[in-house]
């Protein structure tokens, strides 16, 4: 029988006690502590500790902030996203897959400025969206972690 | 009104409606926000900014699943960028509690000690902690409002706890004894 880790059978045993079955069984954890002084005394202090955690209660709040985000509400309603909202892609899509077609047309040679297309293509759609494609969006990050 | 009507309203430009929204979910975010933040100012700041946030991107919401995990999301983003802005601003240190409520299950000045070991956590598992243990969320629930994997969540948990076991033992807690 391979010996388990430590680690490993105090975070069974804490899943187990929140009622959640873990990668160990409930029967190799307490064989497990049965046998190991350190971790019977750890998860035991764990387990209380939970037990403590459970019979407390967030704070509950009685602020209003209605007020406060009323004054800085947008006037307009928030933009929705329409079924049509896809249909620049489709026109950017099919426009590319013709100049594909046409690059591909033998004994053909259109020249250098040519093979600029695509990206005039892409400039124009983005332009018509007023999107940039490079900008990243900040505000979605979690920072700090 | 439910919430699926008062979103279909404020999406046309009824901002009344959204008064529903926030009246209803304000109390639980402001909570969630002084558990992230530890600090009664600074969470008031996130919860406006994150009402503001949601009310712009009212768009987005699938409409058949529940407003408050979604806008959690977006909460808690601002939460961390306040937090990450702010660096090391004091916490909340007053005779009262901003994040455990005093029950008759303890004595409060353990209360006091257990809220004090609290903010002494890392933010993440300040975090953790308030939603598994004082709201009482699943580990499944974990996981959709956190956006990380259920396993993730087990092995986060069980190291926000020893963390706090340790800043307790610190404090010469006395509230838990080994079941």
């Amino acid at each position: 029988m391979t010996k388990l880790n430590c680690e490993s059978v105090g975070m069974a045993a804490m899943a187990i006690a929140d009622g959640y079955q873990s990668e160990l069984s409930s029967d190799q954890v307490e064989a497990h502590l049965a046998d190991c002084s350190d971790c019977r005394r750890e998860v035991g202090q764990l387990r209380a500790l939970s037990s403590l955690l459970d019979a407390q209660e967030r704070r509950q709040r009685t602020e209003n902030v209605w007020k406060r985000v009323e004054r800085r509400l947008p006037d307009a309603a928030p933009a929705r996203i329409t079924s049509q909202a896809w249909r620049p892609f489709m026109l950017l899509g099919a426009l590319l897959l013709g100049y594909r077609i046409v690059e591909m047309l033998p004994d053909r040679d259109f020249g250098f400025l040519f093979k600029l297309v695509p990206i005039l293509f892409v400039i124009a759609a983005f332009s018509y969206l007023k999107e940039n494609p490079f900008k990243i969006d900040s505000e979605l990050r979690l920072e700090g972690e | 009104m439910d919430d699926q009507a008062a979103i279909e309203r404020c999406r046309a430009g009824d901002k009344e409606a959204f008064r529903h929204v926030v009246e209803h979910y304000q109390a639980e975010a402001i909570g969630h926000a002084v558990a992230i933040l530890g600090n009664r100012e600074d969470a008031m700041d996130a919860v406006q900014e994150a009402f503001i946030d949601s009310f712009q991107a009212l768009d987005r919401i699938d409409l058949t699943r529940r407003f408050y995990p979604w806008f959690y999301v977006i909460l808690r983003n601002r939460c961390y960028k306040l937090a990450a802005g702010r660096k090391k601003r004091e916490m909340s240190r007053s005779d009262e509690t901003e994040i455990v409520a005093p029950t008759s299950s303890i004595r409060p000045e353990d209360t006091m000690l257990l809220e004090q070991a609290m903010l002494e956590l890392p933010t993440e598992d300040r975090e953790l902690i308030t939603l598994r243990h004082l709201d009482g969320l699943s580990y499944e629930e974990l996981a959709e409002r956190l956006e990380v994997p259920r396993g993730t969540i087990m092995s986060r948990l069980y190291y926000a706890r020893k963390r706090l076991r340790d800043r307790l033992t610190r404090h010469a807690f006395t509230g838990f004894s080994e079941g």
